[in-house]
């Protein structure tokens, strides 16, 4: 397999109950590319973030995901996450009694038990807590709040790139992330993005607002339309679907 | 709490119906008093079978706190009666049970409120376990002078496994027309959306087990006021729910 392929999905067919959502998808992420995924309400666009995450409400029916040279659909949520895959939640979970600060530490933790480490040393965790919060400009209360709670949908979406920051992804998937975002929590989010942008790193956006890719500008556009990809193109496809929606798809 | 419930069922309250029969006050061995003006607070962690008292009375405008605790290996039948006798007192009775194995636990609580101005709150939140069965009977009851009171039970269970066993019987029997009083029971299961979150942050399954169980109990843990006693009560739990997975 080509080394620079960090995701390949083939044929994937997912279905929720007894209807089938995603109807045969391809695609192919190389390393350092960004792509946008598209489309209007029912297209698919979720499930596949969720498939892709092992959430256990679908069952994928056919097809293979290739993650990084593994067999993704073979792994566990936590598994999929220590191997760097990371999803920003459409609608993050609150977590009353869990303040930020020890949902954290948990997580990044268990990855490094995964790993074979030692548990980070607090005085590394602080650093890495403080330098991710400003990075998403939050204020230092923050790392005291309790997971979501009282938080308001922008906060929301700010501490999904917060945590994203903190787990350092390969490949991160942000479900409409976007939706219910002011312009200046827009601006924030997508700095969070572009400044993860390496070589290495990879993301796949999924919106059915072109606004939020004025910032975070893709290398590629796929229109998903009733469970398939049925045109993928560059970012002027962007423009295309503003001006003429999808209907002509 | 709702992010981690999955409500299976909400039991209807009984509400009292007919004339009001007067109870008497009891004040024997197992009593406690809270006298005029006093404020008692107080953790009980159980470790025997039963309460080291049964029966508290709260005179006028004192008031009790109280934070019962049941941890696994421990069955008990726990009846607690709160009299508040005098008008202006107010009442804060909350309680964290964590059963496993084949324990049984009873708590039967009875808030008798006899005089205006009051309020009492109840917040108990369980998790059932194995084949553990656990019985909630909760009843509060406002006599025809406890006029402008208000008195709120809440109960919250989580049942780790189809063995186990939970009954939650909210009770009101409101003999006074100008009260507030409401109250709540559910009993249901870890919550698979918040799982999902957690796991997909790379937190394994049984430790986000154990995160949703801290934030289950989280509402009367921060209930005990001193910072202390709350970090070495929560810090005990975490270790009784550990023991359960």
């Amino acid at each position: 397999m080509d080394k620079d392929i960090l995701l390949q999905i083939n044929d994937l067919h997912a279905s929720a109950g007894d209807r089938e959502i995603l109807k045969g998808i391809n695609l192919t992420i190389r390393r350092g590319e960004i792509h946008a995924v598209m489309g209007p309400n029912g297209a698919g666009k979720s499930t596949l973030s969720s498939v892709l995450t092992g959430k256990p409400d679908y069952v994928v029916t056919s097809g293979s995901v290739v993650y990084d040279g593994k067999d993704l659909l073979a792994m566990k949520p936590e598994e999929r996450s220590w191997a760097g895959l990371f999803m920003s939640f459409q609608y993050p979970v609150e977590i009353p009694g869990v303040t930020i600060t020890s949902f954290m530490k948990t997580a990044i933790n268990a990855r490094r038990k995964a790993n074979g480490e030692e548990p980070i040393k607090a005085a590394d965790f602080l650093k890495l807590m403080r330098d991710k919060m400003a990075f998403v400009k939050m204020k230092s209360e923050f790392a005291k709040r309790e997971v979501n709670v009282g938080f308001s949908g922008g906060e929301k979406k700010r501490n999904e790139i917060f945590q994203m920051a903190m787990l350092d992804p390969s490949l991160s998937i942000l479900d409409e992330t976007d939706s219910g975002l002011d312009v200046d929590a827009l601006k924030i989010v997508a700095d969070g993005v572009n400044s993860l942008r390496t070589p290495e790193k990879s993301a796949i956006i999924i919106t059915h607002y072109q606004k939020l890719l004025e910032y975070i500008v893709p290398d590629f556009v796929h229109v998903l339309k009733d469970g398939r990809i049925v045109k993928t193109a560059g970012k002027e496809l962007v423009g295309q679907i503003e001006a003429s929606g999808f209907d002509n798809f | 709490m709702e992010g981690n419930l999955s409500a299976i069922h909400d039991r209807k309250p009984v509400i009292g119906h007919g004339k009001y029969v007067d109870i008497p006050v009891v004040k024997d061995a197992k009593t406690l008093v809270v006298r005029s003006g006093e404020k008692m607070s107080r953790i009980v962690v159980l470790d025997g079978p039963s309460m080291p008292f049964d029966r508290i009375i709260v005179e006028e405008n004192a008031s009790a706190e109280l934070c019962l605790v049941v941890r696994p290996g421990v069955s008990a039948d726990l009846p607690v009666t709160v009299d508040m006798v005098g008008e202006g007192s107010s009442v804060y009775l909350s309680g964290i049970y964590i059963c496993g194995g084949d324990e049984r636990v009873s708590l039967r609580t009875d808030i008798i409120h006899r005089a205006a101005h009051c309020s009492s709150d109840q917040l108990f939140n369980g998790i059932v376990s194995g084949r553990a069965g656990v019985e909630f009977f909760g009843k509060i009851i406002v006599a025809p002078e406890a006029q402008k009171i208000e008195a709120y039970q809440v109960n919250h269970n989580i049942m780790l496994s189809d063995d186990a066993r939970i009954d939650a019987k909210p009770q009101l029997e409101i003999y006074a027309d100008d009260v507030k009083c409401s109250h709540g029971a559910t009993i249901g299961r870890l919550d698979e959306s918040s799982q999902f979150y957690m796991r997909s942050r790379g937190i394994p399954l049984d430790e986000a087990r154990v995160l949703q169980m801290i934030s289950f109990i989280s509402p009367v843990l921060s209930r005990v006021r001193n910072p202390l006693e709350r970090e070495s009560l929560a810090a005990r739990l975490e270790a009784d729910i550990r023991s359960l997975l």
